[in-house]
């Protein structure tokens, strides 16, 4: 963080646009954003989509960026805490926790605020679970969370004997994820869905609070930068990194609720079915530019990439009869990430390091 | 990491066989044990016969990932290589009527491609390997579904029947997907271990810039590290495809990049690079395969298994932290 700064008053005079859009990555994204919706708006008006591109159907779009935001915002902080941090697990903490709001609201007739608050408890113990094994035992992240994978997955599915939950209240969560008139301005603008405001906007404020005002936000910057270092300077690096995991697992258990809500049912497999949850989440938050390594990353730049892929993918479904669409956003996700890390690397050469 | 000062007389490499593998070897012995007395249809040879047979895809996919893993790389997009490898293959085998050479020949060379975009985005990219594979898992993916086209490949002939379940695929009692993938990766220990080739592997993986500097070429040997695990997914393929019945799904190939890390670090590959073994990956594939296929003859849920997976990766890579901290106190 603080090296970017310093090379920016030192070669001051070279920036130029190539440089600026090359080596920081949110106006890149912005950029990218403005691309493929103006893309997709001159297809639309030539009569190549299936169905009308414009601003209801993004706003109605966005739904699906409430999941993918929020476990971006989670991978980004374990990711920032360094030493190869990464949480493979939170599909399989998405499916697991989703059930238990399954048992609590649907069965044991808890009431919704409950409900929830114990879910995101339940998630935010699984994730120290995984806190616990990277930053106390010194599991390496990656085999740590594949391992928690594989055993929250299992226990989601056997649990319930297989069986997805849809009870009454259950179903009626689906009112949860219908879009909405905003007071005042609702007219001028689209509706916009509910999760956005009771889910993506909370988290958003929250993560962003935490890491740009908050004494933790620097120590987790500080040790995913350089764990020796932050260790001789006396910052509690264990406590910091595994507080990184908890606070993925209690994101991981949010979009457990809002999951429920979005198919009415509690599904033993809803985080990891397919592809699963966790390889789109890393991709979001790799693509909005936080470094592999540690130390580098921001709110905004996971927030653009979130909308990128949306508003990509919600066009290319559009672009396709059928279920080549959903063929063709595989392609797109795998292109544009290929291009986002071939070109952090390029960067880091040329220009010695990107800076968010 | 291994050796840090060699004096005289000293051994230069371990010892054949690690710690890790004595384990392992006593865990699965306790383990079949355990299994006979419970279900007396486990020690039989139509209980173990389809024990290796699916063992094989899994171990032999686990022979290149961990010399991927040595050099300090991974590669989550076998799962998706693994479906472009048997789609190919299956729709040859179906439109063209390609005899078993030719067949396993394509499959080879499918998987030689795809090895090498990896390798060469890697090891010409200097990018990290885990977020390259990634994206190449899904563009994989994406390659897969469009080959197939509709659902699912019908009516594939039983050209392959020479690794698959059947009586055809067996040399005295012993499966031959079995047998190929004991004989590569007896190869592949040997290479690894007396060969300078393969001992380059683990300078890249212990320090890459030092390795530089002495002379290894660094990216030639990432790149061949990719490629090896790709054509080695072409063979698994052609595994898969024998196993299963004359009709391929989309579901081919899913979820096996995690089977495989999982066998490879249950072995005792250190996930940072450097040190490894793949005698120890087909051990760990043989012990996950065991323990899917002892929750089934169990009668207990088949997802149980996954749990169990689980705890073995914790209890394998946390007993080898130990004896690594046990290592450095010394």
């Amino acid at each position: 963080m603080t090296t970017t700064t310093l090379e920016k008053q030192d070669k001051g005079e070279k920036t130029d646009f190539v440089r600026l859009f090359l080596t920081q990555r949110i106006p890149l994204l912005a950029v990218l954003i403005v691309i493929v919706v103006v893309t997709f708006f001159i297809n639309d008006a030539g009569g190549y989509l299936t169905a009308p591109y414009d601003f209801d159907y993004m706003s109605a779009a966005l739904i699906n960026a409430v999941p993918l935001a929020m476990l971006g915002l989670a991978e980004m902080l374990v990711i920032l805490s360094g030493r190869g941090g990464i949480d493979l697990s939170v599909g399989a903490i998405v499916s697991l926790a989703g059930m238990i709001f399954g048992f609590a609201y649907g069965e044991w007739g808890w009431p919704l605020w409950l409900a929830i608050i114990a879910t995101a408890g339940f998630g935010a113990l699984l994730g120290a679970v995984n806190g616990f094994l990277v930053s106390y035992i010194g599991f390496p992240a990656l085999i740590a969370t594949l391992a928690t994978f594989y055993a929250y997955k299992s226990i989601a599915i056997v649990i319930n004997n297989q069986q997805p939950i849809s009870t009454e209240p259950i179903q009626q969560l689906f009112s949860l994820s219908k879009s909405v008139e905003l007071p005042i301005i609702g007219q001028y603008i689209p509706d916009v869905p509910l999760g956005i405001f009771t889910f993506l906007l909370p988290t958003v404020v929250a993560v962003w609070l935490l890491l740009a005002r908050t004494a933790y936000g620097r120590r987790l910057y500080g040790i995913g930068t350089n764990d020796v270092a932050a260790r001789w300077a006396g910052l509690p690096v264990r406590d910091t990194r595994f507080k990184a995991y908890v606070y993925a697992g209690l994101i991981s258990g949010l979009v457990a609720v809002v999951t429920v809500a979005q198919f009415a049912s509690a599904r033993p497999d809803a985080g990891v079915s397919g592809n699963g949850m966790a390889l789109p989440a890393i991709t979001i938050a790799v693509l909005g530019g936080v470094a592999i390594t540690g130390g580098i990353g921001r709110v905004a730049g996971v927030v653009l990439a979130t909308l990128l892929i949306v508003w990509l993918n919600a066009g290319i479904l559009l672009a396709f009869v059928g279920n080549e669409g959903s063929q063709y956003q595989l392609l797109a996700l795998g292109a544009v990430l290929v291009f986002a890390a071939l070109l952090n690397g390029l960067t880091n050469r040329k220009y010695g390091g990107a800076s968010s | 990491m291994t050796t840090l000062a060699v004096k005289p007389g000293q051994r230069v490499l371990q010892s054949p066989v690690t710690g890790q593998e004595i384990v392992l070897v006593g865990v699965i012995a306790v383990l079949w044990a355990a299994l006979a007395v419970s279900t007396p249809a486990f020690l039989t040879a139509g209980s173990i016969q389809p024990l290796l047979v699916a063992t094989a895809p899994i171990a032999l996919v686990g022979v290149g990932m961990t010399i991927v893993i040595i050099t300090g790389g991974i590669d989550v997009s076998v799962g998706g290589a693994i479906m472009v490898c048997s789609v190919i293959t299956a729709k040859v085998l179906v439109e063209a009527e390609v005899s078993l050479g030719v067949a396993v020949l394509i499959s080879l060379l499918s998987g030689a491609a795809l090895g090498l975009v990896n390798g060469v985005l890697i090891a010409y990219g200097r990018v990290h390997a885990i977020i390259i594979t990634f994206g190449t898992a899904n563009i994989f993916m994406f390659l897969g579904l469009q080959i197939f086209g509709s659902g699912t490949v019908n009516g594939i002939p039983a050209t392959l029947a020479f690794f698959g379940r059947g009586p055809d695929g067996r040399t005295l009692g012993i499966p031959h997907a079995f047998l190929v993938t004991i004989l590569i990766t007896a190869a592949a220990w040997w290479y690894l271990r007396h060969t300078a080739g393969g001992r380059h592997f683990f300078a890249i993986g212990g320090d890459a810039q030092a390795a530089r500097l002495a002379g290894v070429r660094v990216q030639r040997r990432v790149l061949l590290a990719y490629v090896l695990t790709g054509v080695l997914v072409g063979l698994a393929s052609c595994f898969v495809i024998a196993q299963g019945t004359s009709t391929l799904d989309q579901s081919v190939g899913s979820g096996k990049e995690l089977a495989v890390i999982a066998a490879v670090v249950i072995g005792g590959t250190s996930i940072m690079g450097g040190r490894g073994s793949v005698l120890g990956t087909l051990l760990g594939a043989l012990l996950v395969q065991t323990v899917s296929s002892g929750v089934t003859q169990l009668g207990w849920r088949s997802q149980l298994s996954d749990l169990f997976v689980g705890i073995f990766i914790i209890v394998a890579v946390g007993a080898d932290l130990l004896r690594a901290r046990a290592r450095r106190s010394r």
